[in-house]
């Protein structure tokens, strides 16, 4: 059975890293993904920015379940 | 009995029109038990950063997140103060100087519920929406808006 989970990006991160969206086999917990997205993209070692899965802040490791939507946020500047 | 309230789209496409303002004002006519409204609206300045002027802010969100976050601290807001109604506005896309690209707008029986309300209001919009700004530069360039 696929187990994926889908990456959405956005202001600086989509910029450095070149993307807004991706598909990647799920690494299992979201520590474990930061650290493939690092691998990945070095560009995001030296970057602030925090994660949501499925709409809702991550602020410590948790796992992922397959199908999960993870985004990675930098700091918001809204208003 | 209470109204059950639902998410609302919080979104404008492009810059917010005061003609907007004025009519959401106008809308309140009926509403008779209201003593006292409070506005703020945020406005694109032209900043100048070493690498050049801001000419226009380029909004992108986060907007299904985005929309429940701004349900989540409305309905706390609602429970916090005594308000007849509120109303958020955010501008996606690019908004130039000089224009609103935020409108929040309370309304109260007093005063002072309506404006403790407002500035709580667009306090946690800046903090806790998944919002992003992006300085566009009269030097052909960007930098990524910082929230202070």
């Amino acid at each position: 059975m696929s187990n994926r989970i889908h990456i959405k990006a956005f202001g600086m991160v989509a910029e450095k890293i070149g993307q807004v969206s991706m598909e990647l086999e799920n690494p299992g917990t979201t520590e474990a993904l930061k650290n493939q997205l690092f691998d990945q993209f070095p560009v995001l070692k030296s970057m602030k920015f925090s994660l949501a899965v499925n709409k809702k802040m991550v602020l410590e490791d948790s796992e992922l379940v397959s199908g999960a939507e993870v985004a990675l946020l930098p700091p918001f500047s809204g208003g | 009995m209470e109204k059950e309230r639902k998410p609302k789209n919080i979104f404008v496409q492009g810059p917010i029109a005061p003609e907007k303002i004025a009519q959401s004002i106008a809308n309140h006519a009926t509403k008779t038990d209201i003593g006292g409204h409070s506005i703020f609206l945020g406005q694109i300045r032209a900043d100048e950063k070493p690498e050049g002027k801001v000419i226009a802010i380029d909004y992108t969100a986060y907007e299904e997140m985005a929309l429940e976050k701004a349900f989540e601290i409305r309905e706390a807001i609602f429970a916090k103060y005594p308000l007849t109604c509120m109303h958020i506005y955010h501008s996606l896309g690019e908004i130039k100087v000089g224009e609103i690209c935020l409108f929040v707008f309370t309304s109260s029986k007093h005063r002072k519920a309506a404006m403790q309300a407002c500035d709580e209001l667009v306090e946690r919009i800046k903090a806790e929406l998944p919002i992003w700004g992006k300085e566009i530069l009269d030097m052909d360039g960007h930098v990524w808006k910082v929230n202070t």
